[in-house]
């Protein structure tokens, strides 16, 4: 099961990955407001990627310890955690070389939820919900 | 010899007396200066520095420092802090446009200079103390400046921090 889950959530993150560098792409066209010292391919990347990982390990520990409940409850805390997680960008202080850090919200906010669009969107190609828990 | 002792003297005095208008050398400050608050959070800079900058070591006296700072080009490093801080709460930067520093007298000390001036924020004027050092053309030092002093938010004196330590760079080439 975990060798499911570990592909789901890699997925996950590539997916992730390419909806935030799109949206990076779109936004620096629509706003010429360079963010690359904090946002950029690697770090979209590998933060994408992180998030998803992390999140199938605690779907994993739910779904073994508290089996179909966790999947249920996963989703919750898995939503709830991405909506929280919208303050970071609204709160972080960014270099002070940065220029324009009032558009970073708008470019990082979006992107907090991308890890969970994606898990949840890619959950149903790996059937996860119909694996013997 | 006795005609022209006297008109000569009248030019020595002439050329002499010239020489007592030493005006201290201006400074034009470059573009790459650095004015930095910080207050723990928030900290982060001011970028719009203008003025005139007198200064001669030699001749402090006839030295003086008057600038500006543009309160609209407050940078914390986040928009959210960026806007509340021009806010009416805050530095009401709509109201009070500019902080201003004009210096009325500046001396040596034993690490530098020191300068003691007026500093005009949100319409308050209190003397200040700036203790800095001039080399390699360029200005550095820093004072504390307590907000509540200055009548900014005194409605929240524990939100944020009161005391902020400014520490000032600024190059300059002469005029």
């Amino acid at each position: 099961m975990f060798k499911k889950i570990f592909f789901q959530s890699l997925f996950a993150g590539i997916l992730a990955s390419i909806a935030g560098l799109i949206y990076n792409r779109i936004y620096l066209f629509a706003t010429l407001a360079d963010f690359s010292k904090v946002l950029n391919t690697g770090s979209i990347i590998g933060l994408n990627i992180m998030v998803c990982i992390l999140a199938g390990m605690i779907y994993w520990i739910l779904v073994k310890s508290l089996k179909k409940k966790g999947d249920i409850l996963f989703g919750f805390l898995f939503s709830i955690i991405s909506f929280a997680c919208v303050m970071i960008p609204i709160s972080i202080s960014l270099p002070l070389k940065i220029q324009s850090p009032e558009l970073f919200p708008g470019l990082g906010v979006p992107m907090v939820f991308f890890p969970v669009v994606a898990w949840f969107t890619i959950k149903p190609l790996f059937n996860l919900a119909n694996i013997d828990i | 010899m006795r005609k022209i002792t006297y008109p000569l003297a009248a030019v020595i005095i002439f050329f002499a007396s010239a020489f007592t208008f030493v005006q201290s050398q201006n400074w034009k400050i470059e573009d790459n200066y650095s004015v930095k608050f910080d207050g723990g959070d928030p900290s982060g800079e001011f970028s719009g520095l203008k003025g005139t900058i007198s200064f001669d070591d030699k001749n402090l006296t006839a030295s003086k420092f008057d600038v500006t700072l543009d309160v609209a080009s407050i940078n914390t490093g986040n928009g959210m802090k960026n806007t509340h801080a021009k806010s009416e709460k805050w530095l009401d930067a709509t109201k009070y446009p500019t902080i201003k520093f004009t210096s009325s007298s500046i001396a040596k000390t034993a690490s530098g200079y020191e300068a003691k001036g007026i500093l005009d924020m949100q319409g308050v004027q209190k003397e200040i103390a700036f203790p800095f050092t001039f080399g390699g053309n360029t200005f550095a030092g820093s004072f504390e400046v307590n907000r509540l002093d200055y009548n900014i938010n005194t409605a929240e004196p524990t939100h944020g921090s009161a005391k902020f330590k400014v520490s000032v760079s600024v190059p300059v080439t002469k005029q």
